[in-house]
C-alpha cells in the first residue's frame, strides 16, 4: 500500500515539475523578445536601447537561459513566480486574488452538472418509454456540442437583456452567479451524464438486480437502492476530465459574463504573452490536476472493495515476481 | 452476457439517432431564444433625449473592452487605463481637440528658449492633490524625474523615456516655476506634456511616488489632482471613481467650472461585444466604448447617440520596407499607393465614424495636408504605367515578373481592429488586377510584435498606426534614428534626407514654420520616397443613451468625464 501511495505521489510531483519546465521551454522558444511586449507595439522601434536594457535587467531577461530557469524554479518552490509583466503585481497574489471567484463558479457548476447528469441517468434508466430514453440520452452529446460561447450569449439574451431576471456582467451578489453557473454546468455535465447513463444501464442488467427482482423489489426501489450506489462510482474516474472541462469552460464563461477569474486571466495572460503569469497559472492547473488524480487514485480503493482486494493481491505478486 | 449483448444492440440504433435528436434539440433552443427575443423586445423605455441645463449627481455606468492592469496611472498602456487616468489626474497643459493648440491647464503659462532645449512652466497656485498636499514645482520635478528615468528600487519602469528623449532634469527656481531641460531641441515637449494616451505624464502626490510598483496596486494610495478619485479597483472587473470635492482646475479651454457633475463613474470591463451592446440596450449601462462597426447602425436606429472621434496620429498605414525586394523598387511602392479603390473600402468596410486616409496624418493633427487628389488617389492606369516603366512584365498568372522574380509583397498586419482585415483584403483584390500579389498575414498583437522583430528581413509591409496628436509623429515613426519603420539604410541618400527633413519638425514651435516642415515631411514620406501607403483613419466610437451628455473626446481621443451629466441625475 505504501509503495502504491509513493508511486502515485511521485507521479504527481513529476507532472507538476514537467509542466513548469515545459512552459518555461515553450515560452523561451517563442519567437519573441519578452522586453518587446512591455511597450506599445507600434512604437517599439522608438524605445531607446538603454531603456530596453534597463527593463531587461529589471525582469532578469538578460541572464543566460539556464540561470533564469534555475532562478525561477527555485523561487517557484517557495511559491514565488515573479511579477506579472503587465501589472507588476506578484503572480501569486494576482492568482490568489481571482482564484476564489473561479472556485465558487467551478464548484457550483460541478454540483449543478452532477445534478443534471444524475437526473439524466435516472430518467434514462427508469423510463419505460423508448422515445423518452432516446431523447434524454441525446442530451449529453447535445450539451457538449453547443459551444459554451453560444449558449452563454443565448442565455444572456433571454434571461438578462430581455427578461432582466439576472445581471449580464460582473460578480456581485448570488444572482450574478446563476447564469454563469448554468452556462458552465451544461458542457461539464455532458461526459458525466454519458458515463452514468452507460454505467446505470450496465448495473441495471447485472446479476444482483435480477436477484432483487426475484425478491420482489420494485423498479424504483432497485434503481435507488441497488443501481444508484454501484453505478455512481465510475463518475469519480473522470474527475480529471471534468476538471479539464471546468477550466476550459471557465475561460469562456468568465469572458462572456465579464467575471474575474483564473480562466479569464489565463486568456489575457496568453494574449499578452505575460510569461510569469502564464507559468503561474499552468503550474496551478498542473498541481490541481495532479492532486485530483492523486486523490481519486488514493480514495478509489477505499470506496470500491474489489479494487482494494486486487491491490492487496497484486503487491505480493509483484514482490514474488522475480522468483518465478 | 446476453444482457450485455442486448444493451449493446439497444445502444447502437439509439446512438445513430443522437445527431438527429441533438439537432432537433438545438433547433428548439434556438426557437425558444428567438421567441424570447421578440416577445421581450419593443419596450424602449425612457430614452428621451434633451439637452438643457446640466444636472448634478448620478452615476455613469460606462462599459469598455479592456481593464486597468494596475491603478498606477503612469504605467497605463491601454484605453481603459488612459481613460481612467485622465479622470483622476491632470497634466501641465491641455491640447485643444479641435485646433490642436496647446492651452493652459496646471501650468498657466510657459515659455521656452530659442534652441527649444529649455521649457519653463508657470504653475497654478491653487491646485492640491486629493490628500490635501499642494501641487507645486517640487511635485513636477519629482514626477518628471521618476516618469522619465524610472526607479529600479521601486520597480518603476522608465515609462516616459520615449516621450522625452534627452531629458536632463527639472529645476525649481521657485515654488511655482518648473524648468525642464533637454540635451537637444525637442519641439514636441509641450504636446508631450499634454499627452492623455498611453503612459502619460500625469501628476501623482509625493507620497504616491515613494510607493513601489507593488504598493501602487492599492488604488486608495494612488493620489492625483483630478476631478475624480479612486474608490475601488477590481482587476478584470471594474474601476470605480467618485467626485473629488473642491476640484476647480479643469482646463479653461473646456469651459467647465468647479467639480465634476457626476457623483460617480463606474468603468465596467465587458470583453464580449454583444454583451456590451446588450447591456446598453437593456439599460444596465449608460454608455459604452469599443462599439464595433457592425453595431453602430443598429444602435443608432434604436435611438442611441453614436459619438466618435478619429484617433489623432498617423492613419492605419502600410509601411514599406525599402531594403527588401520588391518594395526596394520605388515604382512598386508608388503603384501600391495608386492601385486600390478608396471608394470600395469606404462603401463596403468603413462606417461614417471612420474615414479613408488622405495623408499619413489624421486630419485633426496640426500640419495635416491633403494628398487625396494626388499621390493617394485611385489611378490603376498610372499604377500599371509605373510598373511597366520599371520593367515589371505581366506573367502567365497575371502577376508581374522582373528578372525572373515575381511581384509578391508580404504584409504583416494586426487584427485588433475589426476593420483591418476586410480593408486589406479589398486592397489585395485591387492590387491583383494590376499584377501585384499582396500576401496578407493579419494576426493578434503579440504575434505581430513577435514578427515585427524580424520585419527588416522578412516583411515587405508592416501595417500599424501610431497615436499622437502632433506632426512630430512622422519623425517618431520614420525618423531613421527613431522608429525607422521603412528601414532606411545608413549611408544612402534617402537616409540622410529623411534624417534632415523629418528631424526639422523638432526644431521649431513657430506655427508657420512648423506647418512648412510638416508639409515637407509628408511630401517626403508619401511622394518623394514613397515610404508608406496610408489606408484609413481609425476612430474611437462610443454609443450612449440619450440622457447622457458632455462626454469629452480629448486630443488623443480619450474620454474625460468632468463635464459629463445625466438628464435624470441618477
Amino acid at each position: 500500500m505504501l509503495r502504491y501511495v509513493t508511486l502515485k505521489v511521485g507521479r504527481a510531483l513529476f507532472v507538476v515539475w514537467a509542466a513548469f519546465t515545459l512552459t518555461f521551454v515553450l515560452l523561451f522558444v517563442l519567437p519573441v523578445n519578452p522586453v518587446d511586449l512591455l511597450f506599445d507595439p507600434a512604437e517599439i522601434n522608438t524605445i531607446p536601447p538603454e531603456v530596453r536594457k534597463q527593463v531587461a535587467e529589471n525582469y532578469g531577461f538578460d541572464d543566460p537561459v539556464i540561470v533564469q530557469y534555475l532562478d525561477r524554479l527555485g523561487h517557484a518552490l517557495t511559491g514565488d513566480f515573479g511579477n506579472s509583466v503587465q501589472s507588476g503585481r506578484p503572480v501569486t497574489a494576482a492568482i490568489l486574488d481571482v482564484l476564489p471567484s473561479t472556485l465558487v463558479l467551478a464548484s457550483g457548476a460541478l454540483v449543478l452538472a452532477l445534478l443534471i447528469a444524475f437526473v439524466i441517468a435516472l430518467v434514462a434508466t427508469s423510463t419505460r418509454h423508448a422515445w423518452v430514453r432516446n431523447l434524454v440520452e441525446a442530451l449529453p452529446s447535445g450539451s457538449v456540442s453547443v459551444p459554451v460561447f453560444l449558449s452563454g450569449i443565448l442565455i444572456l439574451q433571454i434571461f438578462s437583456f430581455r427578461l432582466s431576471w439576472f445581471p449580464a456582467f460582473g460578480g456581485e451578489g448570488a444572482r450574478s452567479l446563476v447564469l454563469p453557473l448554468i452556462t458552465l454546468a451544461i458542457p461539464v455535465s455532458g461526459p458525466i451524464a454519458q458515463l452514468l447513463v452507460r454505467s446505470f444501464a450496465t448495473e441495471f442488467h447485472s446479476g444482483y438486480v435480477t436477484t432483487s427482482w426475484a425478491k420482489g423489489a420494485t423498479r424504483g426501489g432497485i434503481i435507488i437502492r441497488d443501481v444508484f450506489r454501484n453505478a455512481s462510482l465510475p463518475a469519480f474516474t473522470i474527475a480529471g476530465i471534468t476538471f479539464g472541462n471546468l477550466i476550459a469552460g471557465s475561460v469562456i464563461t468568465e469572458t462572456v459574463f465579464a467575471r474575474k477569474g483564473i480562466g479569464r486571466m489565463t486568456q489575457i495572460a496568453i494574449n499578452t504573452l505575460d510569461v510569469p503569469l502564464v507559468q503561474g497559472v499552468v503550474v496551478l492547473v498542473a498541481v490541481s490536476f495532479a492532486l485530483i488524480n492523486l486523490i481519486v487514485d488514493l480514495i478509489y480503493p477505499l470506496l470500491d472493495p474489489r479494487l482494494r482486494a486486487t491491490l492487496a493481491i497484486s503487491i505480493p505478486q509483484a514482490a514474488t515476481g522475480g522468483l518465478r | 452476457m446476453s444482457d450485455l449483448r442486448s444493451s449493446i444492440e439497444n445502444a447502437s440504433p439509439s446512438r445513430n439517432k443522437w445527431p438527429l435528436v441533438a439537432g432537433i434539440a438545438a433547433v428548439a433552443v434556438a426557437l425558444i431564444a428567438v421567441v424570447g427575443f421578440t416577445v421581450a423586445r419593443g419596450d424602449s423605455a425612457d430614452r428621451a433625449a434633451g439637452g438643457g441645463e446640466p444636472v448634478r449627481g448620478g452615476t455613469l455606468e460606462f462599459a469598455l473592452l479592456d481593464y486597468q492592469r494596475s491603478p498606477d496611472p503612469q504605467l497605463g498602456s491601454n484605453y481603459a487605463e488612459s481613460i481612467v487616468t485622465n479622470n483622476i489626474g491632470d497634466k501641465l497643459v491641455w491640447q485643444d481637440p479641435k485646433t490642436g493648440e496647446i492651452t493652459p491647464w496646471l501650468a498657466e503659462s510657459w515659455e521656452y528658449n530659442n534652441e527649444l532645449t529649455e521649457f519653463t512652466f508657470h504653475l497654478r497656485k491653487d491646485v492640491t492633490f486629493s490628500d490635501g498636499t499642494p501641487f507645486n514645482a517640487e511635485a513636477v520635478k519629482a514626477n518628471y524625474d521618476q516618469f522619465i528615468r524610472g526607479d529600479e528600487k521601486l520597480e518603476i519602469l522608465p515609462n516616459g523615456a520615449r516621450l522625452f528623449p534627452g531629458y536632463i532634469g527639472t529645476d525649481t527656481p521657485d515654488d511655482h516655476t518648473a524648468v525642464i531641460t533637454f540635451e537637444k531641441p525637442l519641439a514636441s515637449t509641450l504636446q508631450a506634456a499634454s499627452i492623455t494616451s498611453n503612459q502619460q505624464p500625469v501628476f501623482l502626490s509625493l507620497s504616491t511616488l515613494k510607493l513601489s510598483a507593488k504598493e501602487r496596486t492599492d488604488p486608495k494610495k494612488v493620489i492625483g489632482t483630478g476631478p475624480f478619485v479612486y474608490e475601488s479597483w477590481e482587476e478584470q472587473v471594474k474601476t470605480v471613481l467618485v467626485r473629488r470635492k473642491g476640484y476647480n482646475w479643469s482646463p479653461p479651454a473646456i469651459g467647465h467650472r468647479g467639480e465634476a457633475y457626476l457623483d460617480k463613474v463606474v468603468f465596467n470591463t465587458i470583453p464580449e461585444a454583444s454583451v456590451r451592446t446588450g447591456s446598453l440596450e437593456s439599460g444596465t449601462i449608460d454608455a459604452t466604448l469599443d462599439v464595433g462597426t457592425t453595431d453602430e447602425k443598429p444602435l443608432a436606429t434604436q435611438g442611441f447617440k453614436v459619438n466618435y472621434r478619429g484617433v489623432s496620429g498617423t492613419a492605419i498605414r502600410f509601411d514599406f520596407n525599402v531594403s527588401l525586394f520588391p518594395t526596394n523598387d520605388i515604382a512598386v511602392r508608388r503603384a501600391i499607393q495608386r492601385g486600390w479603390d478608396r471608394e470600395a473600402i469606404k462603401k463596403t468596410v468603413l462606417t461614417d465614424s471612420y474615414s479613408v486616409a488622405t495623408s499619413i496624418l489624421d486630419p485633426s493633427v496640426p500640419g495635416y495636408a491633403d494628398y487625396g487628389d494626388s499621390v493617394l488617389k485611385y489611378d490603376p492606369e498610372e499604377a500599371r504605367r509605373l510598373l511597366e516603366a520599371a520593367g515589371w512584365i505581366e506573367g502567365p498568372d497575371g502577376i508581374r515578373v522582373k528578372d525572373g522574380r515575381k511581384l509578391v509583397v508580404k504584409l504583416l498586419g494586426i487584427s485588433n481592429l475589426v476593420v483591418n482585415k476586410p480593408a486589406y483584403e479589398s486592397i489585395q483584390q485591387d492590387l491583383k488586377k494590376i499584377g501585384i500579389d499582396l500576401q496578407l498575414t493579419v494576426v493578434p498583437i503579440p504575434d505581430w510584435t513577435a514578427q515585427r522583430a524580424k520585419a527588416q528581413t522578412d516583411w515587405n509591409v508592416t501595417a500599424a498606426n501610431s497615436s499622437r496628436n502632433d506632426p512630430s509623429v512622422i519623425n517618431l515613426t520614420y525618423g531613421p534614428l527613431l522608429g525607422n519603420s521603412s528601414w532606411l539604410k545608413k549611408g544612402t541618400p534617402e537616409y540622410d534626407k529623411a534624417l534632415d527633413v523629418l528631424g526639422k519638425i523638432e526644431t521649431t514651435l513657430d506655427p508657420a514654420k512648423r506647418g512648412e516642415y510638416a508639409k515637407a515631411a509628408q511630401d517626403l514620406v508619401l511622394d518623394e520616397l514613397a515610404l508608406t501607403n496610408p489606408v484609413y483613419n481609425p476612430s474611437q466610437v462610443i454609443a450612449q443613451a440619450g440622457y447622457v451628455h458632455g462626454i469629452i473626446f480629448d486630443a488623443q481621443s480619450r474620454n474625460n468625464f468632468v463635464d459629463t451629466w445625466k438628464s435624470n441625475g441618477r
